[in-house]
């Protein structure tokens, strides 16, 4: 599993492939590279379209995709309560989705994806501290029959 | 476990059949989460036990069906205590964060020393927990019961959770407007409490490592009444400490028990008008 995050990484922070020993994730940035700008780490898009190709997952695909983006802002702006309380709120619409997509094992299918996502010591530090701005008096939850609606 | 497809857009949740008539009564569901619990992993609980009550919904009596009930979330923070958890992962046993992420829900991989070290003592030390935490979570189920909202209120608690229930059930009663014992029921999972106040219900299970390293240190915790039977969720990296909330509702017969509890709390719940 550590060997697709490293081959990932790899593959994503070299430009042009001229090193054969990728970068150790411990020295990459909390945003790491998302070289096509769709808000999902590059590494995390590996892991997302091999473990579930589209078009057969293309739902489990996209909630997942929904997952790491807004955990990836999360996590770039972990230090301002205001925004962290925002970023909660559309995580728990990605996962709303998941829960929908994926309602007999949502819990694995997101802990697989958030190891990947959380990589680094601090990708999980920043991580935990968005979750510290956070009380979920903030964050109302979608009823289960409308959390579907929750999928972008 | 209910028998959803693993990937289907048709997989639709129908909605509950009272929650279309607004003249239906209300009864408000809470989720407290433990001490391991991320707020991410604090929503997909309760939405797990969401998804598993509205699974049993058809089966339960007339008086819980007439009602609507809507859930919520009382979060309990521990990102203190993850990232505690995690920092004393890295030191003592060199794992990645990688793996921690991956095993921290099943507690598999971390010494018993470990776990004693980082989790026993917001798991038992009252002193540790969090006033405004008790505070907020009281407000919330004051604010269901109270005019206009006039609902009942069933919590359930996993976990440390459960001492944060017990607290704020306590504040409850203790503060004016006092509001109607019965109109608020419990139902703990993963109890590492002495107690489940207003005469509520718990289960824990004999296979939970977590609370049975607690119990070395304190006998006088409820006792185990239920299990995960063979579940093969036990040899799961995520699950296989038998602590997870998720693998409560999954593996039997705790699923059951606890849906059981669950029905009992609110078929009591149901003849209680809050205003």
């Amino acid at each position: 599993m550590m060997g697709i995050v490293w081959l990932a990484v790899g593959l994503t922070s070299c430009g042009g492939g001229s090193s054969d020993t990728p970068p150790p994730a411990t020295q990459e940035t909390v945003a790491g590279i998302d070289a096509n700008g769709d808000g999902v780490r590059d590494d995390v898009e590996v892991y997302i379209d091999t473990t579930y190709p589209v078009p057969a997952q293309r739902d489990t695909n996209r909630a997942l995709r929904q997952v790491a983006s807004a955990a990836q802002v999360t996590m770039i702006d972990a230090s301002d309560s205001a925004r962290s309380v925002s970023h909660a709120a559309e995580r728990f619409r990605a996962l709303e989705c998941l829960m929908a997509r994926r309602p007999a094992d949502f819990h694995l299918v997101f802990v697989e994806l958030r190891a990947r996502v959380l990589n680094t010591t601090a990708r999980s530090a920043a991580y935990l501290q968005a979750d510290n701005h956070v009380t979920a008096g903030n964050v109302p939850l979608l009823p289960a029959d409308q959390w579907v609606s929750a999928c972008l | 476990m209910a028998a959803w497809p693993l990937e289907s857009a048709h997989a639709q949740i129908a909605p509950q059949p009272a929650c279309q008539t607004a003249s239906a009564p209300r009864t408000a569901v809470f989720f407290v989460n433990g001490v391991t619990t991320t707020l991410d992993e604090a929503r997909l609980n309760a939405g797990k036990l969401e998804l598993e009550f509205l699974n049993q919904l058809p089966a339960m009596s007339r008086a819980v069906q007439a009602n609507c009930h809507v859930f919520f979330l009382n979060y309990n923070p521990t990102a203190g205590e993850v990232n505690d958890f995690l920092e004393a992962a890295q030191q003592q046993l060199g794992i990645t964060p990688t793996t921690f992420w991956l095993e921290l829900e099943g507690l598999g991989l971390f010494t018993p020393q470990l776990i004693r070290d980082a989790l026993q003592g917001p798991m038992t030390d009252l002193n540790r927990i969090d006033a405004a935490t008790i505070q907020r979570h009281s407000a919330a189920y004051r604010e269901q019961m109270a005019s206009p909202s006039c609902r009942r209120v069933l919590v359930v608690p996993h976990s440390q959770g459960n001492l944060y229930t017990n607290a704020a059930y306590d504040l409850l009663f203790n503060q004016p407007p006092i509001q109607s014992p019965s109109a608020i029921r419990i139902v703990g999972v993963a109890t590492p409490a002495q107690t489940v106040p207003g005469n509520g219900l718990y289960r824990t299970s004999t296979t939970d490592a977590l609370i049975n390293a607690i119990r070395v240190i304190r006998p006088a915790i409820l006792p185990s009444d239920t299990n995960w039977g063979i579940s093969p969720l036990l040899l799961s990296a995520s699950y296989s400490g038998g602590h997870s909330f998720i693998g409560y509702l999954s593996a039997e017969p705790s699923r059951t028990d606890v849906l059981t509890d669950i029905e009992s709390s609110l078929n009591a719940l149901s003849a209680i008008n809050p205003c």
